[in-house]
C-alpha cells in the first residue's frame, strides 16, 4: 500500500507536468475544437428513453434540419454534425456523456440538451471549459439570468436557453384570469418540483395574489395516475383547472376531470400543448373544447405559412419515419426545427472565422425576425444585457372537439421574463 | 483468511500497479470513467461485507450512496467544507444510518429484508423533493467546489485501496469470523457465544459507511451535483449485480465486478448490436442471469475453481 | 386453498375489516368526495391486488419474491400492444397475451429459477433482479421508450350515482380482478393441478412421495403469476391511458406493500391488502396535507416496514413459529 501511495505521488507530479505540456500544445492550435474548414461538430444529451422520452423527436427534427442545411451548402462552407446521446433524464448520466462529448468527441458546443436537472449538472463544467451550452430545452429562468449574475456559486456566461421561461408563461395566464375571469376559483394540478413551482410563482404574480387559488395538488414526476388529486380539486369546489404537467400526467388529468363529471375552464402549461397527446386524451374521453394553452411556434396545420411548409418537406426528405408525427401535429418536431434554425442563424452571424468566442458574441446579439418556425411576427432577440431569446407568446384555445386543434386566442403578447 | 496466498498478493500488486500507472496511458475523459469503477468498487466491497460475509441481503444500498452524496454536496454548499473531510463525515453518518437500519433488520431475513431495503432505496430519493429547502428539491444541490478528473481518479482509487485494506483487516479478525459464523448458522453462532444483534447491526453499519463514501465520490464525479434522479432504484440493483458478478463472500473478484458495472455500458457502445440503443441493458441482464446460473460464486468462484484445478491436476 | 382463503382471515382481522368497512361506509354517506375517493381507490387497489396476488403465488410456491414481476407484466402489456398493432381486436389480444404470459412465466421458472432455486434466497433474488434489467432492456430494444397508446377496453361511459362518478373502466377493472381471483380459487380448489400445486407448495417432500411432479407444479405457479401480472399490466395501461416502459414500476412497489400488508402467505390478504392500500392512499392524499406527492411512496413503505416489524405475517397470515 505504501508503495502505491508513493506511486500516486509520483503520478500526480507527472500529471501536473503533462498538464503543462498539453496546455502549451493547445495554445499553438488555431481553431477551437469541433471546427474544421468543412465541418462543425456539436453534441447534445436528450432523454431518448425513460420518463421524459416523449421529447425524443426534438433532436430527430434538429438533425433533419441540419441535414437540410448541409445539403444546401452548410454554414459558411461547413457542414454541421450533431451527436445525440441518451441520458434518460438522469444527471448521473448527463455528466459523463457531456464529458464524452467535450473531451472525447471534441464537440464545438453543446446544443439543445433537455431538462433542468441535466442542465444544472453540467453547466458548471461547461462554463469552466468555456464550452458554449446553447439553447437548453427547458423553460427555467437560470439560463437567462445567470450569464451576468452569480447563480449557485458562479456566473455562467456560456449558457443560454431558448424558449420563454415558465414564470413568464404562468404570469400571462394569471393576468388573463384576473382580467377575464375575476370570479374563477383556480385548482392547480402541478408537478411537485422546481418546474411546477416556478409556474405557480408566475401565476400568482399575474393574478396579483393567491386569493383566487382554491387549491393546489401536487404529484411526483414518477406518478402515473393523478386521480386522487383531480378528485380533491373538484371536491374543494374549484371551477378552473390549471394543469402544470408533462404530457403523461397532463393526459391523465384531462381525462380524469371529464370522467368524474367535472367541467372546469382548463388551462394547460404549453410543455404539454402537443397535439398528438391531446388527441389521445380526447380518444380516452376528455373533452378538450375550450382548453387554453399557449405557443410560440407557427401553427403546423397552416400549410400556407412558410415554416410549416418547409418543415414538412424537410421531415419528408430527411426523416420520413416521422412524417406521420408531423402530420398529427407533434410540435416537438417544429420546436426542434426552430431551435436548429436559430442555431444556424447564430453560426452565420458568428462569421467565417468561427470560434467559441465569436459564437458567444453572436448569441448575445441576436435579432432574428425571419425564423419561419416560430409564430409569425415573433422576434428572437438578445443583447449583452438580455439572455432570453424568446419573450413572446400567443395564447391558444382548443376547438373542434375530439379531432380539433388549438387556435390562436388574441394577439401575440410580449411576456418578458 | 488468516493470510492471503502469495498468488493473491501478486495479483493484487499487479492490479494496484496497473491502476496507479493507468492515468499516464489514458485521456482525461477516461480517468473520470475509470474513477467511476473505483466508486463501484467501494460500494460493492461494502455490500459484499454485508451480503457475502454476514449473510444479510440489501437491495437498497443506493439509498446510503444518496445519503453520502448529499452529505458531501450540502457540506460543501453550506460550509465550504474540504471535500475529503466531507467523505469522512459521509462515512460516519452512513455508519450510524446503517446501524439504525440494522436494528429493524434484526427481525427480518431473506426476502423480507430484501423488501424492506428495496423500500428504502425507493423512498430516500423522494425525500429531497419533500424537504426541498434544505435538500434542494428537483433542482439538486451543487457543491461549492468541483474536482478535476485526475483528482477524482487519484482520490477514488486511493480511498478504494484504503477501504479494501480496512475491509480485509476487519474480515480476517475476530469480527470477520463472527460475521461468517452468523452467516453460516445463526444457531451455531449464538451457541458459541456470539452476540447476534451486535454483529448483524455492525455489518450493516460498516457496509452502509462504505456505500456512503462511494456516494460522496459518485457525486464528486457528477461535478458535485446531487439530484434525486441520480439515485434511482437501478443504482442499488447495479451494486447488487456487481457484487454477484464479483462473487459473494470473497474479496478477490471485486475489481472485476466493479469494472463490469462501471464500464460495460460505456465500452459496449461501439460494439454492433450490443451498442445499439438498449442492447447493453439486454447484455447486462443476460450476463447477470448467466453468471448466477453458471458461476454462482461469481468471478472469485471462477478463480477458486481454476486454482483447485491447478493444484489437483489428477482430477479432470 | 379454499379453506385457507377463508380461514386465513382470522377472527380479529374480520373485526378489523368490518370496522374499516363501516368507517368507509359512514364516510361515504357523509361526504361525496370521500365516497368518490374510496371508489377510485378500490379500482386502483384492485390492480395493486392483482399484482400482489402474483407475488404471493410465487412466494407460496418457492418462498422467494420475484422482483421482475412488474417488468414481466409490463413486457406482456407490450405484447398485447403489438398484437393490436397487427390488427387483432383488443379482447382477443387480451386473452392471447394471458396465454403468452403463462408460457413466459412457466419458461422463466424452468430455465433460470429452477437451477438456482435450491442454492440460496439471495441467489434467486439476484437472478430476478437480473431479469428485471434484462426485460427492461428487451422492451426498450424492441419498442423504444416513447409513449404508446392502446384502445380503451371498456369504452368511455361514466355512470353517476348520487354525485359519485364511476367509469365503466373502473367497474371493468374491479370485476376483472374479482373474476381472476375466483377463477384462480376454483383452479386450486376443484382441479387436480390445483390440488397438486397446493401439495407441492405446502409439503413438497410428501407431495413427491404421492406422485406429484413438484417441479412442474412450481413452474405452473410461475406461469399463473405471470398471467395475473399481465392482467394487472393491461388494467394499469387502461387506467393510465399510456403505455411506457416504466408502466409497472410504481405499481410493483405498491403491490409489495399490499402483499406484505395482507401477508405474503395469504392470497386473500394480497387482494384485500391491495384494495385497502388503494383506498388508504387516496384518502391520505385528500385529507392529510403533510403527506404530499413525494411522500406517498415513502409512506407506503413506512406501512410496509411497520407491518413487517409488528406483525410480520401480515393482517391475514397465520402465526408461524418460523422467523421471517
Amino acid at each position: 500500500m505504501r508503495n502505491k501511495g508513493k506511486m500516486l505521488g509520483a503520478l500526480l507530479a507527472a500529471v501536473v507536468v503533462a498538464g503543462f505540456a498539453v496546455s502549451a500544445a493547445a495554445g499553438a492550435h488555431q481553431a477551437d475544437p469541433g471546427i474544421t474548414k468543412t465541418s462543425i461538430t456539436v453534441g447534445g444529451t436528450f432523454p431518448l428513453t425513460g420518463v421524459a422520452s416523449a421529447y425524443k423527436t426534438i433532436p430527430a427534427a434538429e438533425n433533419a434540419y441540419f441535414a437540410y442545411v448541409n445539403a444546401h451548402g452548410g454554414v459558411n462552407g461547413r457542414k454541421i454534425k450533431f451527436d445525440v446521446l441518451d441520458d434518460a433524464y438522469n444527471p448521473a448520466q448527463t455528466v459523463p456523456l457531456t464529458q464524452q462529448l467535450v473531451e472525447q468527441d471534441k464537440v464545438f458546443a453543446i446544443l439543445g440538451s433537455l431538462g433542468t436537472a441535466p442542465g444544472l449538472s453540467t453547466w458548471g463544467y461547461l462554463n469552466d471549459h468555456k464550452v458554449p451550452q446553447v439553447f437548453l430545452a427547458t423553460g427555467d429562468s437560470y439560463w437567462g439570468y445567470c450569464q451576468k449574475q452569480v447563480c449557485l456559486g458562479s456566473k455562467h456566461p456560456y449558457t443560454i436557453g431558448w424558449q420563454p421561461d415558465y414564470p413568464a408563461e404562468g404570469r400571462m395566464y394569471g393576468k388573463y384570469i384576473a382580467k377575464n375571469m375575476p370570479n374563477a376559483k383556480i385548482g392547480i394540478l402541478f408537478q411537485n418540483d422546481a418546474f411546477g413551482k416556478n409556474y405557480i410563482a408566475g401565476l400568482v404574480q399575474g393574478l396579483g395574489g393567491t386569493s383566487q387559488i382554491c387549491d393546489k395538488e401536487g404529484f411526483a414526476a414518477t406518478d402515473t395516475t393523478v386521480t386522487q388529486q383531480v378528485l380533491t380539486l373538484k371536491g374543494k369546489g374549484c371551477d378552473t383547472f390549471f394543469i402544470v404537467a408533462t404530457p403523461g400526467q397532463a393526459i391523465a388529468g384531462l381525462v380524469t376531470a371529464t370522467k368524474i363529471g367535472w367541467s372546469p375552464a382548463t388551462f394547460l402549461a404549453n410543455v404539454s400543448n402537443i397535439r398528438p397527446f391531446l388527441l389521445v386524451a380526447a380518444q380516452n374521453g376528455a373533452s378538450l373544447d375550450g382548453v387554453i394553452s399557449s405557443s410560440y411556434l407557427a401553427q403546423m396545420d397552416k400549410t400556407s405559412l412558410a415554416g410549416p411548409k418547409l418543415g414538412r418537406s424537410i421531415i419528408q426528405q430527411y426523416a420520413p419515419a416521422l412524417l406521420s408525427d408531423w402530420d398529427l401535429g407533434d410540435s416537438n418536431l417544429e420546436y426542434g426545427m426552430a431551435v436548429a434554425s436559430t442555431f444556424v442563424s447564430a453560426l452565420k452571424s458568428a462569421g467565417k472565422n468561427l470560434t467559441r468566442a465569436s459564437l458567444e458574441t453572436a448569441l448575445h446579439n441576436m435579432n432574428i425576425k425571419n425564423n419561419p418556425f416560430v409564430y409569425p411576427g415573433m422576434t428572437i432577440k438578445t443583447s449583452a444585457k438580455d439572455g432570453f431569446p424568446l419573450e413572446q407568446l400567443i395564447m391558444t384555445k382548443w376547438s373542434g372537439g375530439a379531432g380539433g386543434e388549438m387556435q390562436p386566442l388574441g394577439k401575440l403578447q410580449t411576456v418578458g421574463h | 483468511m488468516t493470510r492471503p496466498p502469495l498468488s493473491a498478493l501478486v495479483a493484487g500488486a499487479i492490479a494496484a500497479a496497473v491502476i496507479a500507472l493507468l492515468p499516464f496511458a489514458i485521456s482525461d475523459y477516461h480517468q473520470a470513467l475509470f474513477a467511476q469503477v473505483a466508486v463501484f468498487f467501494i460500494a460493492i466491497l461494502g455490500l459484499n461485507i454485508l451480503v457475502g460475509y454476514s449473510g444479510q441481503i440489501s437491495i437498497g444500498h443506493g439509498a446510503f450512496m444518496a445519503i453520502g452524496g448529499y452529505t458531501t454536496a450540502i457540506l460543501s454548499r453550506d460550509h465550504h467544507t474540504n471535500l475529503v473531510l466531507t467523505m469522512l463525515v459521509a462515512f460516519v453518518l452512513c455508519f450510524v444510518c446503517g446501524l439504525l437500519l440494522g436494528l429493524p433488520a434484526l427481525r427480518l431475513s431473506g426476502v423480507y429484508l430484501a423488501l424492506a431495503t428495496f423500500a428504502l432505496a425507493v423512498s430516500v430519493p423522494q425525500l429531497p423533493l419533500k424537504f426541498d429547502k434544505f435538500l434542494g428539491g428537483s433542482g439538486g444541490v451543487q457543491s461549492a467546489k468541483t474536482v478535476s478528473h485526475t483528482w477524482l481518479y487519484g482520490v477514488s482509487w486511493l480511498t478504494a485501496a484504503i477501504l479494501f485494506v480496512l475491509g480485509w483487516l476487519i474480515l480476517r479478525g475476530r469480527v470477520g469470523r463472527a460475521f461468517r459464523a452468523v452467516r453460516d448458522s445463526e444457531v451455531a453462532a449464538v451457541s458459541s457465544g456470539i452476540q447476534l444483534p451486535i454483529y448483524k447491526t455492525l455489518a450493516f453499519g460498516i457496509s452502509a459507511a462504505y456505500a456512503g463514501v462511494a456516494g460522496s465520490l459518485f457525486v464528486l464525479g457528477t461535478n458535485g451535483f446531487a439530484q434525486p434522479n441520480e439515485f434511482q432504484v437501478i443504482l442499488s440493483l447495479q451494486i447488487l449485480v456487481g457484487a454477484a458478478v464479483a462473487g459473494l463472500g470473497s474479496l478477490w473478484g471485486i475489481l472485476v465486478g466493479a469494472a463490469f458495472v462501471g464500464l460495460l455500458p460505456t465500452i459496449s457502445k461501439d460494439v454492433p448490436v450490443v451498442g445499439s440503443a438498449h442492447g447493453q441493458d439486454v447484455v447486462f441482464g443476460l450476463l447477470v442471469v448467466l453468471v448466477m446460473l453458471l458461476l454462482p460464486q461469481g468471478f472469485a468462484g471462477f478463480l477458486g475453481a481454476v486454482k483447485r484445478f491447478r493444484t489437483r491436476p489428477d482430477t479432470p | 386453498m379454499a379453506a385457507r382463503l377463508l380461514s386465513g382471515v382470522a377472527r380479529p382481522v374480520n373485526g378489523l375489516l368490518l370496522a374499516a368497512a363501516i368507517f368507509l361506509l359512514i364516510g361515504s354517506l357523509k361526504s361525496e368526495i370521500f365516497a368518490q375517493q374510496t371508489v377510485a381507490g378500490v379500482a386502483q387497489g384492485a390492480v395493486y391486488g392483482s399484482l400482489a396476488l402474483a407475488l404471493v403465488l410465487i412466494y407460496r410456491a418457492t418462498e422467494v419474491i420475484n422482483f421482475a414481476q412488474g417488468e414481466l407484466a409490463m413486457a406482456t402489456t407490450y405484447i398485447a400492444y403489438q398484437l393490436i398493432q397487427w390488427g387483432v381486436s383488443y379482447w382477443l389480444a387480451f386473452f392471447l397475451t394471458l396465454a403468452i404470459a403463462f408460457v413466459i412465466g412457466f419458461g422463466t421458472q424452468v430455465l433460470v429459477i429452477r437451477p438456482v432455486m435450491h442454492k440460496s434466497v439471495i441467489a434467486v433474488v439476484i437472478v430476478t433482479v437480473g431479469l428485471f434489467v434484462l426485460i427492461d432492456g428487451l422492451v426498450l430494444w424492441k419498442w423504444g421508450g416513447d409513449l404508446k397508446f392502446m384502445p380503451a377496453p371498456f369504452g368511455q361511459t361514466v355512470y353517476h350515482w348520487g354525485g359519485v362518478a364511476i367509469s365503466r373502466q373502473d367497474i371493468g377493472t374491479i370485476l376483472l380482478s374479482i373474476v381472476t381471483v375466483v377463477l384462480l380459487w376454483a383452479l386450486f380448489q376443484f382441479t387436480k393441478v390445483g390440488l397438486g400445486m397446493r401439495a407441492a407448495a405446502l409439503r413438497p417432500a410428501a407431495a413427491r412421495l404421492v406422485g406429484v411432479r413438484v417441479d412442474w407444479m412450481l413452474a405452473i405457479g410461475w406461469g399463473l403469476a405471470a398471467l395475473l401480472g399481465a392482467v394487472a399490466g393491461l388494467m394499469t395501461e387502461a387506467n393510465q391511458f399510456i403505455l411506457q416502459p416504466s408502466l409497472m414500476q410504481a405499481v410493483l412497489l405498491y403491490a409489495f406493500a399490499a402483499a406484505v400488508l395482507g401477508g405474503l402467505e395469504s392470497p386473500a390478504g394480497a387482494v384485500v391488502g391491495g384494495v385497502l392500500l388503494g383506498i388508504f392512499l387516496n384518502l391520505i392524499g385528500q385529507y392529510v396535507h403533510f403527506i404530499t406527492a413525494p411522500l406517498r411512496l415513502p409512506f407506503a413503505f413506512a406501512v410496509l416496514l411497520a407491518v413487517l416489524l409488528v406483525k410480520p405475517s401480515g393482517l391475514f397470515g397465520e402465526r408461524r413459529v418460523r422467523k421471517v
